[in-house]
């Protein structure tokens, strides 16, 4: 089966043409998605912004991750919820969409950075937990993820106006 | 009203802005990301009054770490707000949501200075009133639902554009 006939069946589910024609169930999913994805990069550029020295190091790294991180997991599940409707809606729309590829792309650069960081830089965090400025390597993962969520909202508010 | 609306589309930075296409969803972007600091400085700020994050750090901490990100991104928010509404004074000003959403905006900064006024003057007083506690976490509850209720807003105002030229 291609994906072009994977995409045309979603297309065709009976839940997919109800969020498609429906007035109210796109807006209220735009609503949930624009809400959360707001709630996942705000306490991820807070994170970054500790990361990158900017806000103060008095307060421990580890903690401030186990006090946003879960936050962030949560409304990412639900922005992922919503935006998978969104998408079921329209498959073939967005799958041509540039902007909609490039924000996929971005997300999973922004995965692989957050691997990446907690694989090597992390394990020495002890070291640099709070009272002194953070390892370069903290600060080049916090600033390639606080462009990288950037990118994300720039591209899926693009989608907006590119997907019709 | 409609004069003041045909008054601002006539200007030059209202021009400007309708004639290249790629500025709104710029201006926009810009707006989305200040209201995602806003968002969360707020969650973060109420999920500590609530007791469910941040314990280890005191509430005049948590405010001073968060507050001054939530005034920052508002001064942004004003500016690429009324920049959208020079762009489109009509689809906007209009607009009930977009109206609803201005009156919620004066509620929510209201309630924001007064609960910073409230800790730069007792850093205690959240722990010395257990009494209000109740209430008070009323207060920042419905704080938080009325932020999200101010974005949702934002997003409806695409929704609920009176045309006039269709009517």
């Amino acid at each position: 089966m291609s994906i072009d006939a994977i995409l045309e069946a979603i297309y065709n589910w009976p839940i997919s043409a109800a969020i498609r024609t429906d007035y109210f169930w796109f807006p209220f999913l735009e609503s949930v998605h624009v809400v959360c994805i707001c709630l996942v990069v705000g306490s991820i550029f807070v994170v970054d912004l500790r990361l990158l020295g900017i806000t103060s190091n008095k307060k421990p790294v580890t903690e401030l991750a186990k006090e946003v991180l879960p936050w962030t997991w949560g409304t990412f599940v639900i922005a992922v919820i919503a935006g998978t409707l969104m998408f079921m809606s329209k498959t073939t729309n967005y799958y041509a969409d540039d902007f909609f590829r490039y924000k996929m792309v971005l997300i999973v650069l922004a995965g692989v950075n957050m691997a990446v960081f907690h694989l090597f830089t992390y394990r020495s965090v002890e070291k640099w937990d709070r009272d002194v400025p953070t390892l370069l390597g903290a600060k080049l993962a916090g600033g390639f993820s606080l462009l990288c969520w950037i990118g994300v909202v720039f591209c899926g508010r693009w989608i907006g106006f590119t997907v019709i | 009203m409609n004069r003041f609306i045909s008054l601002l589309a006539g200007t030059d930075l209202s021009q400007a802005i309708q004639n290249y296409e790629w500025i709104i969803p710029t201006i926009q972007s810009i707006h989305i990301l200040a209201v995602s600091i806003v968002l969360s400085s707020v969650a973060m700020v109420v999920l500590r009054l609530m007791g469910k994050a941040g314990l280890r750090t005191s509430i005049a901490d948590t405010v001073k770490r968060y507050v001054p990100w939530i005034w920052g991104a508002i001064v942004v928010l004003a500016i690429t707000g009324t920049l959208l509404v020079i762009g489109e004074p009509k689809r906007e000003l209009t607009n009930a949501a977009f109206q609803l959403k201005m009156v919620m905006v004066l509620v929510g900064v209201a309630i924001i200075a007064a609960f910073q006024i409230s800790v730069g003057r007792h850093p205690e007083f959240w722990n010395k009133t257990p009494e209000h506690r109740a209430g008070l976490k009323l207060i920042a509850v419905g704080t938080l639902v009325l932020f999200i209720a101010i974005a949702v807003a934002g997003r409806w105002i695409a929704y609920m554009i009176v045309d006039y030229a269709a009517a």
